[in-house]
């Protein structure tokens, strides 16, 4: 029982984590049709600067704030200068974010030096607490309910307010919205900074989740993100984080019980949605 | 008639280009610089079957190393279990080119009724598949850290091994180019065009997709076997997305859907890895040199979106165009006269 309980625990936390990354990426792509390969590298910008500031300051809160900062106005960049000249052409949009991608994980090396850099847990909410033989760490639950309150707010901003219509109008139909008379180049930056800040903040909380933050690990865990928007179904929000969890969780209890299995669970996982439902769990049809 | 004459001079380019480098070794005796256009020979034959699928079909494949991981394995393999021997690598070459034909055939006939990103993260995962298979068997593949293994005699002499490269290059470049020219491959450029458009003129749009996909992944194939007896070494590098984007990358950089593109761009890519690499003697700066590797993919697309060959073959069309127009202006004028 008690080992059921931790393995949920842990694939909900890992899930979370891929929610932040996944649910800009569907966002972007949703909307504006970018398959953005350098998502990954603003996940590890993320955590690199969220540590950082998180160690010199002394506060994991600051940390946060910071890396979410990063993530935006890295994103805010990345749409400016590198996606707004492809729009509309996917080769060109996957060499062109791939290309940055490269340049944000060796800048990283170059600022932070190529070694894996540990991050700990701040005291508030490390330890754990035991309910009658079971043990709960206490940061992977904080991971959890990060991870549920950003979606609920998304999910708020989503279907609450007039910038989540004109966003979801978009998804549906672009030129639509625009004839309609919205600036849709604005809108595009809205949400690309604030995928970019989901994926920052991801990273940032990755960081005392796995104890060590390297440069490699935006493009690991985007290769996950990615697989999760195509299970959940491309442009999907409610797909991406049922997707997340999913993976999160067969990921953690393969690890345990099919450990020769685990690292190809995620593609299994894939394979096997793709060849029953090619849109993916959430996807809309054709 | 101007662009046969056009081509044929292009003909009598390449034979001049494949003569100077298969005097090269003989003149110019430089064991770095043979076994870095080893390299490039090697590349290019798997860029240009990518370019197959991505040039001539329109389609993106991640899973593009796994066809170039089987080659490279199955000659391991062979090498190491058997005798290094000739007619024990002509085997392995057979099988490597049954083997990547009947994955090929399947993975496309599971894979290529999906739209082009879904297609794309599929093959992706059949790669990953692929890649988690040869670091779990490991009485076969020695898991993660590979074997070495040796090469039958033929392949042993640096300058043989070179020539061999570029006649599997010349060879795959004249096939590819038959290829791409036969009725077929016009189906295959027309269903890049408008796929909806040639499906309702009657082909079967997915058998024709899965013909590209099988010739583009036994070439890929040969080139894996090509890379790893150049290594006489083969680890689960091979399977990972890094040959793909290598692929990816030769291929867009050279020109899509030019099969000299895929060559040159395989050259650039390799010379320019070779160069960044030498240069982190100079400045620690460039022991970063992925960072050079990315800004200029950035400012390729940005600058280059067709390739280069491509973007020459565009300025040659306009000054052809150029000419024509000025040629008859000059006839209407002098009709006015």
């Amino acid at each position: 029982m008690d080992v059921l309980i931790n393995l949920s625990l842990n694939g909900l936390a890992t899930g979370m984590l891929i929610f932040l990354l996944a649910a800009g990426l569907t966002l972007i792509f949703g909307l504006m049709d970018v398959l953005n390969f350098a998502h990954g590298g603003l996940f590890a910008w993320g955590a690199y600067s969220g540590i950082w500031i998180y160690s010199s300051t002394g506060s994991f809160f600051i940390g946060i704030i910071g890396a979410i900062l990063t993530g935006m106005i890295l994103g805010i960049v990345t749409e400016r200068w590198i996606i707004k000249p492809v729009y509309g052409n996917h080769v060109q949009q996957i060499l062109i974010t791939l290309g940055l991608m490269l340049v944000l994980s060796e800048m990283l090396k170059v600022v932070w030096g190529p070694n894996q850099i540990s991050a700990v847990t701040p005291d508030y909410l490390s330890g754990s607490w035991e309910f009658g033989g079971i043990i709960i760490i206490k940061y992977r639950v904080f991971i959890i309910a990060v991870g549920l309150a950003v979606f609920l707010a998304v999910q708020y901003l989503l279907k609450k307010t007039k910038i989540g219509l004109v966003v979801r109008a978009g998804v549906m139909n672009k030129e639509m919205v625009q004839s309609l008379g919205v600036n849709i180049q604005r809108v595009f930056m809205f949400v690309f900074m604030i995928g970019a800040g989901m994926a920052a903040l991801g990273g940032m909380l990755l960081g005392p989740y796995s104890g060590v933050i390297y440069a490699d690990m935006g493009m690991e865990f985007a290769i996950l993100a990615f697989i999760v928007v195509v299970i959940g179904g491309m442009g999907s929000f409610t797909g991406s984080v049922m997707a997340a969890i999913l993976v999160g969780l067969s990921g953690s209890f393969m690890a345990y019980y099919v450990p020769d299995l685990a690292l190809a669970a995620n593609m299994l996982l894939m394979a096997v949605v793709l060849i029953f439902r090619p849109q993916g769990l959430f996807g809309a049809k054709g | 008639m101007m662009t046969r004459m056009l081509s044929n001079r292009m003909n009598i380019l390449y034979l001049l280009v494949a003569g100077f480098l298969a005097l090269l070794p003989f003149v110019y005796d430089s064991r770095s610089l043979l076994i870095l256009l080893s390299q490039v020979f090697i590349f290019a034959v798997l860029a240009m079957s990518y370019d197959i699928l991505l040039g001539y079909t329109g389609i993106v494949s991640f899973g593009h190393a796994m066809f170039f991981g089987i080659g490279a394995y199955t000659v391991g393999v062979f090498m190491k279990r058997f005798e290094p021997e000739t007619s024990y690598f002509l085997l392995a070459v057979l099988v490597t080119i049954l083997l990547t034909a009947v994955v090929s055939y399947f993975v496309g006939l599971l894979t290529l009724r999906l739209k082009s990103h879904f297609y794309a993260m599929l093959t992706m995962a059949f790669a990953g598949l692929f890649l988690v298979l040869a670091e779990k068997w490991r009485t076969v593949t020695y898991g993660n850290d590979g074997f070495t293994f040796r090469v039958p005699d033929f392949l042993k002499d640096r300058t043989d091994f070179y020539l061999i490269c570029l006649g599997s290059m010349v060879i795959v470049f004249i096939l590819l180019r038959r290829f791409t020219n036969s009725p077929l491959g016009r189906v295959l450029q027309a269903i890049r065009e408008n796929e909806q458009r040639t499906e309702s003129l009657g082909y079967s749009v997915l058998q024709y997709k899965i013909i590209a996909s099988v010739v583009s992944g036994v070439i890929a194939g040969i080139a894996g076997i090509l890379y790893s007896v150049s290594l006489r070494f083969v680890n689960t590098s091979v399977f990972t997305m890094d040959i793909t984007l290598d692929a990816l990358l030769m291929t867009i950089i050279g020109g899509v859907g030019t099969l000299v593109g895929a060559i040159i761009g395989a050259g650039i890519i390799e010379f320019s890895h070779h160069w960044l690499t030498e240069l982190a003697k100079v400045h620690w700066i460039f022991e970063r040199w992925i960072i050079f590797f990315g800004i200029i993919y950035i400012l390729a697309v940005m600058f280059f979106p067709m390739g280069i060959v491509g973007s020459l073959q565009k300025l040659k069309f306009r000054k052809k165009k150029k000419l024509e127009v000025s040629v008859e202006s000059e006839a209407v004028s002098q009709g006015d006269s």
